[in-house]
């Protein structure tokens, strides 16, 4: 129903429905109604043409056409269906096969792979041939020939779902296969299914039709659109009214169900239509660059914002960052998922798409302002950026070499020759052996650590004054990790270059960093350098630090944990973000929100209570500590919750 | 023997072993923690303990006999490492929990069931109508917790648990992994890349590189003197240790 009202929210969803309305009922009353006249012979108006009294004209025994074309709706759109409804069943079965069956369903899966390469209408016509002429072997026909798609997109939805842990948790579970399959996998692909199911239901009208009017499908008495069209193509010169009006009819039906598809395809894949407007709406903030850069400024960003469109307004995951990167300087953001630090890393790059959009106060990059105007050439020789996962930044068909070497010719003017060997050089930079003989390889020839460093040896390619890493020690091991750490750390001795790291691993930017930034909920709550976080004044900063296990905490007392849940960017409460978990909040911090304010020299912090001594923990069992959203925020504001703010579970 | 044995264990994708020759016990009511690399193996072994992925050699016992999965029986079960692909996200989290309970239990048992294992996940038994999304990713593990533990595991494998989880939160997964450990007695085989992690929650480790164990013992002993030189490269590769706010509070009064 839900689903129904979303599909109705667009114009072409309107348009469809009302169509298919429109036709299913005249399928369900045009023979009630007019079923009797439809066939009423009428000898003194044989094969007549358009009049007042017949608008398109009588057949061979003068019964009305357009009361017969109204009438053979149902015939139509019933064999339309019935013939999809095979289809489904048959591809169902074929498409469900693989999985049931394990290694043997393999046999299916050829089975339909041949089978897909033959056209549907080639397949109709064989069928219909075997099964001969009559409306019940025409079913059996075009439901067949149309199985094999439906098998192919079954075989590739139940394949999806099959290798997702749930699935696979349900198994060691001592679940059955059949159990699995209707209650895990039949639900979780019952939507794309249903909505190719309608559009399939339109191509079967269309066969339908062909086979009839072949004279292999419907026979007479009985009537269907395609029969109407072959008799009508007898006297089409006399009368041509008379297979245009069915013709016309196949079309409209086939565009109800086909529209009605697409239709429910997109308004089940595209969330919110109409929201693209609203943003457009918002003016941007404009505010003329107040402080003059400083002379080895890299980087300055004030007053940052992010904003994306949002059902029910705008989202703004970023609200307000403000730090300066100097030469040399190492700085790192650290925060959880969620708190808008790669999202501030995007931004600066002007990586940012639509519909997204990026307001600051200031955004300098050496010097020039990136708010507006195109500075790909400046970005692209003078800032480089390093992702989380190296293989989706490489493309998997070209060399190593190739994909460096491409860098240089874009931004740098070189020639391809120069392009390699600066190539060969760079990847020899970042300490990949071989270098020569490894820039002929492809991608996957790379281990996870050699593509993390590739990475770094692509934004080397120019002369970078700036490296945005984002993430890059995630998703690899500690022994990789340590590799890039070390990199970064040389590059940034040797050449003076600004690195701004991401992490959500305090340990790791402890290692690397000169600074930390700690982000939460979209703004930087504290700023300061790595060699005072043993002094860190904001309760957030302190619970990260507490909450992370390392090779010296104590086996014997619980983990300290943050309770709560992260802020969500699209709820945002007012005063202080952090307030609902941290254990100094009072009412002045759910109503203010605390400005980052300089705290003692080269470090900036927002809270109001900053630097308080934390209560103890209170060692007592606390039901679901991470909140919920049924207690959430009655509990929160609670002053039980307030005092137990870096809480413990025994 | 008591306990989750592999026996001489070998898991081939085409001609790479995976799996090479792995013999490792996890004894009766402790935790072994597994520790290597991405690519090391660990996560096949824990899949093929529990039939996913088919074993070319070896056999893998519990407590001596070779795993009997009849009735419905699954002595052993997983937690996996995403949350949010290990619930279905159409059914409720009471659902998912009640569908690996022993088939013979009746209506009303199943529910109180249901509650006690949320219970004892810290959930409240309340939110058994609740579907995964609504949950955060930490709750969603926590049901996934309590899913295995319906199936009554002899022992439970947790692979790679808290790496998909916000640092905030992990800490409290530890715990309960921890809690769960000393109040049921129950073996676990725990995966992790992270071996600050695993110190915390294990009494046992094993340390795999390239499909073989290279190291096994004492967690603390292993990581104080580590005599494979692969372990010690793991170990020097930790982060240095960082100022905790419990040392501030000591240092300034």
């Amino acid at each position: 129903m839900r689903s129904l009202r979303r599909i109705l929210r667009t114009p072409l969803g309107i348009a469809a429905i009302s169509l298919l309305a429109l036709v299913l009922l005249t399928a369900i009353f045009a023979p009630i109604l007019w079923g009797a006249q439809a066939d009423a012979v009428d000898t003194d108006n044989i094969l007549a043409g358009p009049s007042l009294e017949h608008p398109i004209g009588t057949d061979g025994l003068g019964r009305d056409l357009l009361l017969r074309t109204v009438v053979a709706t149902r015939l139509s759109v019933v064999l339309a269906l019935v013939a999809t409804l095979v289809a489904v069943t048959a591809g169902l079965i074929l498409g469900v096969a693989p999985f049931l069956l394990g290694r043997a369903g393999k046999v299916f899966t050829w089975l339909v792979g041949i089978a897909v390469a033959f056209p549907a209408l080639l397949l109709a016509l064989f069928f219909a041939v075997i099964f001969g002429t009559g409306w019940v072997g025409a079913t059996w026909a075009i439901g067949l020939a149309g199985a094999p798609t439906f098998a192919r997109l079954c075989q590739t939805l139940v394949a999806g779902i099959a290798e997702r842990d749930f699935v696979s948790a349900a198994r060691i579970g001592g679940v059955g296969r059949f159990r699995v399959l209707f209650r895990h996998v039949l639900p979780n692909i019952g939507e794309p299914l249903i909505v190719n199911a309608t559009i399939g239901a339109g191509g079967a009208l269309l066969s339908f039709a062909g086979l009839s009017f072949l004279g292999l499908g419907v026979q007479p008495p009985e009537y269907d659109w395609g029969r109407l069209m072959m008799d009508g193509l007898s006297g089409v010169y006399l009368n041509p009214l008379a297979a245009l009006a069915p013709g016309v009819a196949v079309v409209i039906a086939g565009l109800a169900f086909n529209l009605t598809g697409e239709a429910a395809a997109r308004s089940l894949g595209i969330g919110s239509v109409g929201v693209m407007s609203k943003l457009a709406a918002l003016q941007p903030r404009r505010v003329a660059e107040a402080s003059p850069p400083a002379p080895d400024e890299v980087l300055a960003v004030r007053d940052l914002h992010v904003t994306f469109p949002g059902g029910a307004g705008p989202i703004t995951p970023v609200r307000g960052v403000d730090f300066t990167l100097r030469r040399g300087e190492v700085v790192g953001i650290v925060g959880e998922s969620g708190s808008g630090k790669s999202l501030t890393a995007l931004a600066i790059a002007q990586l940012i798409e639509e519909p997204g959009r990026v307001d600051a106060e200031t955004l300098r990059f050496l010097g020039t302002d990136l708010r507006d105007g195109d500075h790909r050439r400046l970005l692209g020789t003078s800032l480089a950026m390093v992702f989380q996962d190296p293989m989706t930044s490489f493309n998997p068909a070209k060399r190593m070499g190739g994909q460096l070497a491409e860098v240089a010719t874009q931004h740098h003017g070189m020639t391809r020759r120069q392009a390699r060997a600066r190539a060969v050089d760079r990847l020899a930079a970042v300490r990949i052996p071989d270098a020569e003989q490894r820039a002929r390889q492809y991608p996957h020839e790379f281990s996870g650590g050699m593509r993390q460093r590739a990475m770094i040896g692509m934004g080397l390619m120019g002369s970078p004054k700036l490296i945005i890493a984002d993430e890059p020690t995630t998703a690899v091991d500690v022994t990789v990790q340590r590799q890039v750490l070390s990199l970064l750390q040389a590059i940034r001795d040797q050449d003076e270059v600004a690195i701004l790291f991401i992490s959500h691993d305090v340990s790791v930017i402890a290692e690397l960093c000169d600074r930390v930034l700690v982000m939460y909920a979209g703004r930087i709550v504290e700023d300061l350098p790595v060699a005072q976080l043993d002094q860190a004044q904001h309760p957030y900063t302190r619970a990260l630090l507490a909450a992370v296990p390392d090779m010296q905490t104590d086996l014997d007392a619980p983990l300290a944990t943050v309770p709560g849940r992260p802020v969500d960017p699209a709820h945002v409460p007012p005063g202080c973000a952090f307030a609902a978990r941290c254990p100094l909040a009072d009412a002045h911090c759910r109503v203010e929100d605390p400005q980052l304010v300089t705290s003692a020299p080269g470090a900036r912090v927002a809270c109001w209570h900053a630097g308080e001594p934390l209560p103890d923990p209170i060692a007592a069992p606390a039901r679901d500590i991470e909140g919920t959203t049924q207690t959430g925020p009655t509990t929160r504001t609670s002053p039980t919750t307030r005092t137990s703010g870096v809480q413990v579970v025994v | 023997m008591s306990g989750l044995a592999f026996e001489n264990v070998t898991v081939r994708f085409g001609s790479t072993a995976a799996v090479d020759d792995v013999t490792l016990t996890v004894p009766d009511g402790e935790v072994l923690g597994l520790v290597g690399e991405s690519g090391s193996g660990k996560s096949t072994l824990a899949r093929a303990a529990v039939g996913l992925v088919p074993v070319q050699g070896g056999r893998i016992v519990l407590d001596g006999e070779p795993i009997d999965v009849r009735h419905g029986r699954r002595p052993l079960q997983m937690v996996f490492q995403d949350p949010y692909s290990s619930l279905d996200p159409r059914m409720t989290i009471g659902a998912s929990i009640a569908e690996i309970l022993p088939r013979h239990l009746k209506r009303a048992a199943r529910a109180d069931e249901v509650a006690r294992l949320l219970e004892l996940v810290h959930l409240d038994p309340a939110r058994a109508e609740a579907y995964p999304l609504q949950l955060s990713g930490g709750q969603r593990q926590r049901v996934a917790i309590a899913r295995a533990l319906a199936g009554r595991p002899e022992v439970l494998i947790a692979d790679e648990i808290t790496s998909a989880l916000d640092v905030s939160i992990q800490g409290s997964i530890l715990n309960l992994v921890r809690e769960l450990q000393a109040e049921l007695g129950l073996s676990m085989l725990f995966i992790s890349h992270n071996l600050a992690v695993v110190r915390y929650v294990a009494s046992r480790v094993a340390v795999m590189h390239r499909g073989r164990i290279v190291e096994e013992g004492p967690a603390l002993d292993v990581l104080a003197d580590p005599q494979d030189p692969y372990t010690r490269e793991l170990l020097a590769a930790i982060p240095g240790r960082i100022p905790t706010s419990t040392d501030n509070q000591r240092s300034t009064p």
